[in-house]
């Protein structure tokens, strides 16, 4: 890995972290405009680009990949680096699905409470993903040490058991309701949130703050991976950290998930690219994988948006394509973890 | 082994994990700065068990472990870190951190919270790498080194934090006899020149004979002799310390080297 080892010789300092920053937000605008460009219906390419409604639609669109694609990533990450386990991501420890279920009951609160969905979504959601943690972390947890494959375990099993309590649920919808979430079940950037900005303002912030907190703790984050005891010898609330990232990170999953449904595997896969390409150090790291991931879910989604248009059939959700990439690199990650010994 | 320089002193302090077996029962020690203390006994003695506590990781039952006269609960996590540092048995999982950047992360007391490093930091880590010869190591990662290379980056890594303690625990259990010897002379050295008070938890009582200045012998969770090396080493004592035949050798100079039958 030449990368890390160029990019170990001079210490990382606040203008490295500036510069890495600003390269990769002018990235993620480039490959955003780039996307928003694509399509079946052709945008005019000259100064009338940006009064085009197409253009409109798939800006907002784009900007909620983007904005999930940041909350999946990041919070991908910082599991990783807080369980110590690489195989650690929302979707896969059933957070994800914990806020679905607060996603799917969001719409019917608001009607008993005579509130817009967009103010009982993501608090639902957030109820949900909070829950689904504590769950998950209570059952793998034993005297605060965590054993990795009961996690990933309790993942599995809360997430079928998610799942079912989803399915139950989509039972009480409306026929038009369930074919809306059928395809956001699996997770979709719905066409329809051009018409809730409220909603993306909302979870847009929740993402965009965690985020940043996240970013702040990430030097903590560097010390966890030397071990509980030489972390909390070495200055750092070890306690503290774990329980405050838990809760960020379930926040921004509730968020992503209350604008797209359980996307899958975005949390896996960029944060492990990034760490393949600049090393283990989380204060880059959580840059770079938070604009990873935006990027990330915005080609996918493009991606899926050309394919209805190639192949002349109905939009494919964009978590198939994230799942499809996702299970094999899983299982790769799983299979080289297992010969080196997990835990 | 009460004296006033101690900087670091346990009194009476019991410790269980579960209740009803008690791990430490009525345990004092004191360390004091510019003395190299090793803590000897046979497994399940609670060697480890004192270090933790010693460390503010375990919490005591009973009785107190006091820093500078002020008990180790009083400090917050970046305080304690600047007063106390801590090398484990092995080098833990950050295995692929460059060890420039492992021994800048023994700064994080003293850094911001984004721990970017000054000028001061950079040239406090320098140092810690000159004195534990891990400079030519800097641009290699922790995988990349033999243990004794990396169980030195882990010792430049606690001096970083420029500890008036610093803890050990078994740190030469997988290292061969060269680097053992390295290791051992190191500790001295962090005592007697650096003025710190180096508490280090061994299985080798030839080598903590050899080169520290007091040593503290446990089983079962209570001190069964402490003092300098000729107080320790006793064939009687450490017969029925370990249960088994121990014969001492005499040697030129130092104390005398032990046999086990």
């Amino acid at each position: 890995m030449d990368t890390s080892t160029n990019n170990a010789k001079s210490p990382i300092t606040s203008r490295t972290l500036v510069v890495w920053f600003v390269v990769m937000a002018a990235a993620t605008v480039v490959v955003g405009m780039a996307c928003g460009v694509l399509g079946r219906i052709e945008v005019p390419l000259d100064e009338k680009l940006f009064d085009s409604p197409i253009w409109r639609l798939r800006v907002v669109r784009l900007s909620a990949a983007a904005l999930v694609g940041v909350g999946l990533a990041a919070a991908g990450l910082a599991l990783q680096g807080l369980l110590r386990n690489p195989l650690a991501e929302p979707y896969i420890l059933g957070v994800s699905s914990g806020a679905g279920i607060g996603v799917l009951l969001g719409p019917s609160l608001g009607v008993v409470l005579h509130l817009a969905p967009w103010a009982t979504t993501p608090v639902l959601a957030m109820v949900g993903a909070l829950i689904t943690a504590a769950v998950v972390y209570g059952i793998a947890q034993r005297r605060g040490r965590l054993d990795p494959y009961v996690l990933l375990l309790a993942g599995v099993i809360v997430n079928v058991f998610n799942g079912a309590v989803i399915m139950a649920l989509m039972h009480f919808l409306k026929p038009d309701e369930i074919f809306k979430f059928v395809g956001w079940g699996m997770g979709q950037i719905p066409d329809w949130l051009w018409s809730q900005p409220s909603l993306i303002w909302i979870c847009g912030g929740m993402i965009v703050a965690g985020w940043f907190v996240l970013f702040l703790r990430s030097a903590a984050m560097n010390m966890l991976s030397l071990g509980d005891d030489v972390a909390s010898t070495s200055g750092v609330g070890v306690h503290r950290l774990r329980v405050e990232t838990f809760v960020v990170v379930a926040l921004m999953t509730s968020a992503s998930v209350a604008l797209a449904g359980p996307i899958g595997f975005v949390g896996l896969i960029v944060p492990h690219i990034c760490r393949l390409l600049l090393g283990p150090d989380h204060r880059r790291l959580a840059i770079v994988a938070g604009f990873g991931g935006a990027m990330f879910l915005m080609l996918a989604d493009t991606l899926c948006r050309l394919m209805s248009a190639w192949f002349q059939f109905g939009e494919l959700p964009v978590g198939v394509i994230t799942a499809l990439a996702g299970g094999p690199f899983f299982i790769v990650l799983l299979r080289r973890r297992a010969k080196e010994g997990l835990g | 082994m009460s004296d006033a320089s101690a900087i670091l002193r346990a009194t009476e302090v019991h410790f269980a994990y579960r209740a009803g077996t008690e791990v430490l029962r009525g345990v004092s020690l004191s360390a004091s700065r510019g003395k190299f203390l090793c803590l000897l006994g046979p497994n399940g003695s609670g060697k480890t068990t004192l270090l933790k506590l010693l460390l503010g990781v375990l919490r005591p039952g009973s009785g107190t472990i006091a820093l500078e006269e002020k008990s180790l609960e009083s400090y917050s996590a970046k305080e304690l870190a600047r007063k106390l540092a801590y090398v484990p048995q092995t080098p833990t999982s950050a295995l692929n951190f460059p060890v420039r950047e492992l021994v800048l992360m023994g700064r994080y007391a003293h850094t911001g919270a984004m721990g970017l490093p000054s000028e001061t930091d950079l040239k406090i880590a320098r140092l810690a790498m000159e004195m534990t010869e891990s400079t030519d190591a800097a641009d290699r990662t922790l995988e990349e080194l033999s243990g004794g290379q990396a169980q030195c980056a882990m010792i430049a890594r606690a001096l970083a934090q420029q500890p008036g303690v610093c803890l050990l625990d078994e740190p030469t259990s997988h290292l061969d006899i060269r680097n053992q010897l390295k290791i051992y002379r190191m500790m001295r050295r962090l005592a007697h020149d650096w003025n710190m008070a180096v508490v280090c938890v061994s299985h080798d009582i030839n080598l903590a004979g050899r080169f520290a200045d007091e040593l503290m012998l446990m089983k079962r969770g209570i001190v069964v002799a402490a003092g300098g090396p000729d107080d320790v080493i006793r064939e009687e004592l450490l017969r029925e310390t370990y249960d088994v035949e121990i014969e001492l050798i005499p040697t030129d100079e130092g104390p005398p080297v032990l046999r086990a039958h």
